[in-house]
Formats: structure tokens, C-alpha cells, sequence
């Protein structure tokens, strides 16, 4: 179909979303795109997430960060903001989720917000609560595997 | 803003990383809710250009063993905060011009009245809503809590109770920016910046607590010193 004048299409704005997670978790755009639907639709319904029309576009996941850009109408960011904040598991893995800024194009928001990664992340054995645990480290942090799950600690916790 | 979290080993973050975390999340601190937990505070702050506020959190099962924990951490930590969640304990809380803040006072069996927040209101009791259920849960455990809050919203403002907003993370990943929170809160019904004054409150109340613990602090309104300057 022919496409809308430029008058007509919608407004929309590009939020810089940052997924941060344990180590040993695999993040992809799809599970994430599907939590946020849910999220929007359990916040505040069908009609408000069509509405808020939150679509995931670029995801890029390497050593427990992500990086996406997440669609929004115009005058529907806080909207999108709190739909976010609602995902608290992609896939069974925990997340924590922070919108780095907002931008009108997917290029400004991209060129500013993203591409600040952490550093390489390596592993390392370090002794915590008296024992000898593999933990992943990335800058002065690190996760600390355990038999139940992660700790997160910083460099400061071995001094 | 400051932000009530759990640290290791009550929580899966330890207390720095706790606050790092928060730092990036736009926060200017973290009041530790120590149960079993204890960093040591000096070194962190020093380390750190986030404030982490010495804060205990009480988790008793009766009004009675409440009580003693109150008078025990009182003179010990900056900041107390007592578990609610059973109607004994909300009331507890309340009655105690020493408690700064009743957690969670909607969980579980707990529920809050005219009488309580009145009693808040009087006695200084800052009532926390607990944003948790609402970031992590779902079906109708989380309309509970959704409703929940609003009866405890409509309390405190009308009785202009004092409060504190928090999303009671138990790890870095559970903390949620100031920003998302509001955002949030204004689809539940609450004020923008009401959220944010909630956020902000745990900061006063530390800063508070600070000045009465110094050693010139004598009584409110009273300090060793010199004279104040009049203009």
C-alpha cells in the first residue's frame, strides 16, 4: 500500500533501553518484545497498548548487557517508562531494566544513548563467604556463582 | 532520591554493588534494610560517590518482640524501619514516634484504617507504599496490591499522613529509576510528584536522623555551639 504523506503517519518516540542480567542468561529481541506486550497489556490493558504501540526494533545483547531501541507514540513514553519497569523476567531470567534516554529518530537515539558498553567481561575465582566461587567480572563488577543462583558484589566487597 | 533495598545476604546484591547499581539508576543513595546484613558503611561511602544510609529493618512477629528490637537498634542505626503486615504490628508501628518508617503495612493479613493513619500522622510514622508486588507480580495477587495501595493512598492523603515510596528491590536487577517509577505510580493512580517526593523522603529522613545523632544535637531546635548569627 502506498505509504502515508508525512502529515499523516504517526509521531513516535525512540526510547535507549538498557537490560542488564546474570551471566549465564541468553537474552534475544523476541522473548523480550513478548514481555513487553505482556507487561503493556497487564499494566494497562488492550486498548492502552495499542495505544502506546511498543515495538521492540534494534537488540543487541553480548556479557549480561543489552542494548535496544524501544518504540513509542508520542505522548506515550511514561507509558512505555512504566510498561518497562513492569518487566521483571525475559524468559525466566531476571532483568533489570533502565531507559537510558529518548530521542524523536531511531538514528539520534542510537548515536547518543547506545554503544557505551561495559568492558570485556572475564572469570575469574575469587573466595566469598569463605569459599571458592567462579565469578564473572566485568569493570569492577561481579557476578558470583553459587549453588543457588548469582550474587552480585563489587571489587570493593575483596578488599 | 533515595532508594530502601535489601543487601546480601538478605538480598542476592551486596551493598555496594547495591549501590553502584542505584548510582547509574539516578539515585543519590541507598538506605540499607539490614536484617541480617552488615557492610561496612564507613569504607563504601568513602569509596563510593553514592550515600548508603545505616538503616535496620525489624521483621517481628508480635507487637512485644517489636518492641524490644525497637529500643535495642534505636540508638545504634540511622534509620529504622519496621515490617508490617498483621494488623498488631501496623498499629504498633504507628504508636511509635521512634519507628521512622512502617514497611509494607498492606502485606499479607495487614490492613490500614482512619485510626492509623491519623496515628502516623501524629507520631511522625512515615507509611511506605510498596511498589514490589506491582513491578514483579501479576494476576490477581497484583490487582490486590494494586488495590491495596490505592485504599492506602486515599488514607494518607487525606490525612496527610507522611510517606515513602520504595520498590523494595532484593537485587541490582530489581531496581527500577526514579523516572520509570513515577511513570509507573501515575498509571496506579499516584501522583508524579508524589512518587518522587516518596523517593526523596528517605533522604530527609536520613539526613534527619544524622543531625539528631551528631554529638551537638541536644534536642530538636537546640544544639551545642556557637550562637546563630542574626541578620
Amino acid at each position: 500500500m502506498k505509504h502515508l504523506p508525512k502529515h499523516l503517519r504517526p509521531r513516535r518516540r525512540y526510547l535507549a533501553v538498557e537490560i542488564e542480567t546474570w551471566p549465564d542468561a541468553d537474552l534475544a529481541r523476541g522473548p523480550f518484545q513478548r514481555e513487553l506486550w505482556y507487561a503493556a497489556q497487564n499494566l494497562y490493558g488492550d486498548a492502552g497498548s495499542a495505544d502506546a504501540d511498543l515495538t521492540v526494533l534494534g537488540f543487541d545483547y553480548a556479557d549480561g548487557i543489552a542494548e535496544t531501541i524501544v518504540r513509542a507514540r508520542r505522548g506515550h513514553v511514561e507509558d512505555a517508562r512504566a510498561a518497562l519497569a513492569c518487566i521483571d523476567a525475559v524468559g525466566g531470567d531476571p532483568v533489570g531494566v533502565r531507559v537510558r534516554g529518548v530521542s524523536g529518530t531511531v538514528r539520534a537515539c542510537s548515536e547518543r544513548y547506545l554503544h557505551g558498553r561495559a568492558g570485556i567481561s572475564e572469570e575469574r575465582t575469587v573466595v566469598f563467604e569463605n569459599e571458592s566461587r567462579t565469578a564473572v567480572v566485568r569493570d569492577s563488577l561481579l557476578d558470583v556463582g553459587g549453588s543457588d543462583g548469582f550474587t552480585g558484589a563489587t571489587q570493593l566487597d575483596f578488599e | 532520591m533515595y532508594e530502601a533495598v535489601y543487601a546480601h545476604p538478605d538480598g542476592e546484591s551486596t551493598a555496594s554493588r547495591a549501590a553502584v547499581a542505584a548510582g547509574r539508576y539516578d539515585y543519590d543513595g541507598v538506605v540499607v534494610r539490614a536484617l541480617d546484613a552488615s557492610p561496612d558503611y564507613d569504607r563504601l561511602r568513602e569509596a563510593l560517590d553514592v550515600d548508603l544510609v545505616d538503616a535496620v529493618e525489624i521483621d517481628a512477629s508480635n507487637p512485644e518482640r517489636a518492641s524490644g528490637a525497637v529500643g535495642n537498634y534505636r540508638p545504634q542505626r540511622e534509620l529504622l524501619i519496621l515490617r508490617g503486615g498483621t494488623n498488631a504490628l501496623n498499629r504498633f508501628a504507628v504508636e511509635q514516634p521512634r519507628v521512622d518508617v512502617l514497611s509494607r503495612p498492606m502485606e499479607g493479613n495487614g490492613n490500614f484504617n482512619h485510626v492509623l493513619a491519623k496515628a502516623a500522622r501524629d507520631n511522625g510514622v512515615r507509611v511506605e507504599f510498596d511498589f514490589g508486588p506491582v513491578l514483579r507480580s501479576d494476576g490477581g495477587t497484583r490487582v490486590q496490591a494494586i488495590s491495596a495501595l490505592r485504599k492506602l493512598r486515599e488514607l494518607v492523603e487525606y490525612y496527610d499522613a507522611p510517606y515513602v515510596v520504595s520498590a523494595t528491590p532484593s537485587s541490582h536487577l530489581q531496581l527500577r529509576s526514579p523516572r520509570e517509577l513515577a511513570g509507573l505510580g501515575e498509571v496506579i493512580g499516584f501522583d508524579r510528584e508524589q512518587v518522587l517526593d516518596g523517593l526523596r523522603e528517605w533522604g530527609r529522613l536520613a539526613a534527619r536522623n544524622r543531625e539528631r545523632m551528631s554529638e551537638s544535637f541536644i534536642a530538636p531546635g537546640v544544639k551545642r555551639g556557637r550562637y546563630e548569627e542574626d541578620d
